[in-house]
């Protein structure tokens, strides 16, 4: 069940960076003067991480997290505890780096993206979900050894 | 042995509650799927909605139609004629479309632009080319690339440039960033051109005429086809640089473009 959310939350992310990515790379053209936040912040140097746009890393991540997850409901990989390791350790790191861009947004750039901020949200509570699935994969898995002893 | 009974009580007990949890688990699989298609065709429909009416996400509405119907208008526009300022055999040319009423071209005109003429124009490092790009929601930005064209006419568009910039509160946006400070900018226009020194008769007429708005729908057009789609927008021998750009990136990537084996024409 938590990793059905977790995949949710990582196929809404997805949509949100996908939206951001395509605003990057042109194909959401609109005319605007720089004014608005999101025009600030995703025109900003700070877009653009190891030479591609932030939000295109953003889509890659939203997305193998939800195939992660969509693997991890399967009946085959639901009880391994390897697969709420993963997300787990993804999604610290999916934290870890929208902390950095959320202060680049609030103390560098001085603008705040509303679709930067709801990525934030995401990818956050696909944390909590993530460290709630690993702490009860752990006690699952406790009965099964107690078991086979 | 005394293993096997517990056992067997367990599986048995297992197999009734997994009977139990096998349909629970199908019944929770099959909304879990219903629920990720429904995502994906809420998130691919407005994604591709956003794609058809390219100005749809913004606060403006009116954008999207805006866009469209100007950009059917430049198509019929002639070559750009941009205003030049400094060497024209300079290895590096600087290209910047600006709407006079955008506080964002405003700042850079204001804070960065006298760095960039003192120290890269001046010395030779590059030419630089002013684009009209008077974006819809800006009522007034038209009337302001009017005054700058009038202005050109008497080899005084830079001064009258500078004025607009400087002056963009008295006449461009309030600081809600989204309501006028007057429906008619004229009489603070014609200030600047006393102020710079314009006959004014000459610009008054060439003005109220809208005599260059050929050459500012060709500028604009100009934009268009190379897909700029805010401002400021900067190209650098061709390079785009998007948004405003601070003087120490300008300088760079100018210093880039001098080094480069072969530069890409500025048009």
């Amino acid at each position: 069940m938590r990793r059905m959310a977790i995949a949710a939350l990582a196929l809404i992310g997805a949509f949100v960076a996908m939206y951001l990515a395509l605003y990057k790379f042109g194909a959401i053209g609109h005319l605007a003067c720089g004014l608005g936040s999101c025009e600030r912040v995703n025109t900003s140097r700070w877009a653009t991480f190891l030479g591609a746009p932030v939000a295109a890393w953003g889509f890659a991540f939203y997305a193998v997290t939800f195939v992660v997850a969509l693997v991890g409901t399967s009946p085959a990989w639901s009880g391994r505890r390897e697969i709420s390791v993963l997300l787990t350790v993804m999604s610290a790191v999916g934290v870890v780096f929208s902390a950095w861009l959320t202060y680049l947004e609030l103390y560098v750039i001085d603008a705040v993206c509303r679709y930067c901020v709801v990525s934030a949200v995401i990818v956050t509570l696909i944390l909590f979900v993530s460290v709630s699935d690993l702490y009860h994969s752990g006690r699952r898995t406790t009965p099964l050894l107690a078991d086979g002893e | 042995m005394a293993n096997n009974n517990p056992p067997r009580n367990a599986r048995s007990a297992s197999k009734n509650a997994s009977g139990r949890s096998t349909a629970n688990v199908n019944g929770a699989r099959t909304g879990f799927y219903a629920l990720l298609i429904a995502i994906a065709v809420i998130g691919a429909g407005v994604i591709f909605y956003l794609m058809k009416n390219p100005a749809a996400g913004d606060a403006n509405a009116e954008r999207g139609a805006q866009y469209d119907s100007l950009k059917a208008n430049y198509a019929k526009a002639g070559p750009a004629q941009p205003y030049v300022v400094g060497n024209a055999n300079a290895p590096v040319v600087i290209e910047e479309f600006a709407d006079f009423e955008c506080p964002v071209c405003g700042s850079y005109a204001t804070v960065t632009e006298p760095d960039v003429r003192k120290r890269i124009i001046e010395p030779g490092l590059a030419s630089y080319k002013f684009y009209d790009f008077p974006l819809p929601m800006h009522k007034n930005s038209q009337a302001a690339s009017n005054a700058a064209a009038c202005a050109e006419e008497q080899g005084k568009f830079w001064p009258m440039h500078d004025q607009l910039f400087a002056g963009q509160d008295a006449w461009g946006l309030q600081p809600d960033g989204a309501t006028q400070v007057t429906d008619n900018p004229k009489p603070i226009f014609l200030g600047y051109a006393k102020a710079v020194g314009l006959n004014t008769d000459q610009w008054e007429k060439c003005f109220d005429s809208r005599k260059y708005q050929s050459r500012i729908n060709a500028n604009a057009a100009q934009g268009f086809r190379r897909n700029v789609n805010q401002t400021p927008t900067f190209y650098v021998n061709g390079k785009a640089f998007p948004g405003s750009i601070a003087y120490d990136n300008l300088k760079r990537a100018v210093d880039e473009a001098a080094a480069a084996p072969k530069p890409a024409s500025g048009q």
